[in-house]
């Protein structure tokens, strides 16, 4: 084939499958097609319980934001974007480029979470939208709960995928000590993406509750000083951790690995395309 | 030699350069229909119209997304059967589930449609 000739890697076949399809392609593809169907179920007892609903339930229309789910919609759409560039990055060998569009995956997944935890707080403290007060709760909490859980596990795997790309190639790799990096590295970088989430949201609560303004940032970096120290020690120390040190265990041969993570994380993006016209817009429909 | 293999690598390189400006222009096109949509909501036509094009809109980008940045377009034929299994079977379960509970007698009781029906609520 054409691969042979040009002698590069055919990211498409393999034929050393029966089927010309690399096998983890093919088991991602044969699960997204069964969590299609687990999803549809949820979608469909939304829809049911909005098409009638029992005597009492609040209106929905009230309580969303179409404003901020809007615009996690659009974060969730540039994730996609910055996935696709990550698989073919990785495919044409460019390793550099593959971490820095991971790197920016896992940042707009993190807002799009930020936002939905804050979505749910505001929902349960000022829209008294409880999973158990009504049916309308239960039905979208469990929806739009299951999906941001799964939105949290692409997060975690995307950031398994970064660390795993530093791995060095040679007798580093056999020592073992990469291991231990490696693991500390993900713990790093997890409590600096949960201190980072924790003083976005606070600070956008503080600024809510008394405005924008100058006095409102020193009071906050006043009473939130540890955690801001934790975040930049941690910023740095991720610095660290991604300083080149030699040839690493990570390229082109990997790619399917990469484009396995990348076909969950836009399926997760298409479930949402669907939640957000039946769920969200359809609400706003007079 | 060397010149058939600098011919072939050159188209090489075009495709894999119009698949960055490709999945840059899908997403710019993704951004500009979630945009439409949001609109479409305060425009004051029949309702039927209305979802029936929140719909349509919804498939586009399901279609885009699963073609192109899943890679669909470029995978074997099988990939697109596998997914589109589920897909339908999915679609089949939402369908029946919305005809079933949609029919008179499935309504279910506790609903304020059924109470206002039967007159339980006066």
């Amino acid at each position: 084939m054409s691969t042979a000739a040009a002698g590069a890697i055919d990211h498409h076949h393999d034929p050393t499958t029966s089927t010309g399809i690399p096998n983890k392609k093919l088991l991602m593809w044969a699960f997204l097609a069964s969590d299609c169907m687990f999803f549809g179920c949820l979608i469909s007892t939304h829809l049911i319980y909005r098409l009638h609903p029992p005597p009492g339930v609040p209106a929905a229309r009230q309580i969303f934001s179409i404003e901020l789910t809007s615009f996690s919609t659009f974060i969730l759409l540039m994730s996609s974007l910055m996935m696709a560039l990550a698989v073919n990055a990785i495919q044409k060998g460019n390793l550099r480029s593959m971490r820095a569009s991971i790197l920016t995956t896992i940042l707009f997944g993190s807002i799009f979470l930020g936002c939905q935890v804050y979505e749910f707080n505001n929902f349960v403290y000022e829209k008294h939208l409880t999973i158990t007060n009504s049916i309308l709760g239960s039905t979208f909490f469990t929806l739009t709960g299951t999906h941001g859980t799964h939105v949290a596990i692409g997060v975690l795997w995307l950031t398994l995928m970064y660390v795993r790309s530093f791995k060095p190639s040679g007798p580093e790799a056999a020592k073992g000590t990469w291991l231990l990096l490696s693991f500390v590295h993900l713990i790093v970088f997890a409590a600096t993406l949960v201190l980072s989430m924790y003083l976005v949201l606070h600070f956008t609560r503080a600024a809510q509750a008394s405005g924008f303004s100058g006095g409102t940032c020193l009071s906050f970096v006043g009473s939130q000083y540890p955690a801001i120290l934790g975040a930049i020690t941690g910023f740095l120390a991720l610095r660290w951790f991604a300083q080149p040190r030699g040839a690493v265990d990570f390229d082109q041969h990997n790619a399917v690995d990469v484009e396995m993570m990348g076909l969950y994380w836009h399926f997760v993006d298409i479930v949402w395309i669907v939640i957000f016209t039946a769920v969200y817009l359809l609400e706003y429909i007079s | 030699m060397s010149t058939p293999a600098l011919a072939h690598a050159a188209p090489h390189h075009d495709a894999e350069e119009n698949k960055f400006q490709l999945f840059v222009q899908i997403a710019m096109l993704l951004a500009v229909i979630t945009g439409i949509e949001i609109i479409t909501v305060y425009l004051p036509f029949a309702s039927w119209l209305l979802v029936t094009t929140l719909v349509v809109f919804s498939a586009v980008k399901f279609m885009f997304v699963i073609f192109i940045f899943m890679h669909l377009r470029w995978d074997k034929p099988f990939c697109t059967i596998l997914f589109f299994i589920g897909l339908i079977l999915a679609s089949g379960t939402m369908w029946a589930l919305l005809k079933l509970f949609g029919a008179a007698a499935s309504i279910p009781l506790s609903s304020a449609g059924m109470i206002d029906g039967l007159g339980l609520l006066r």
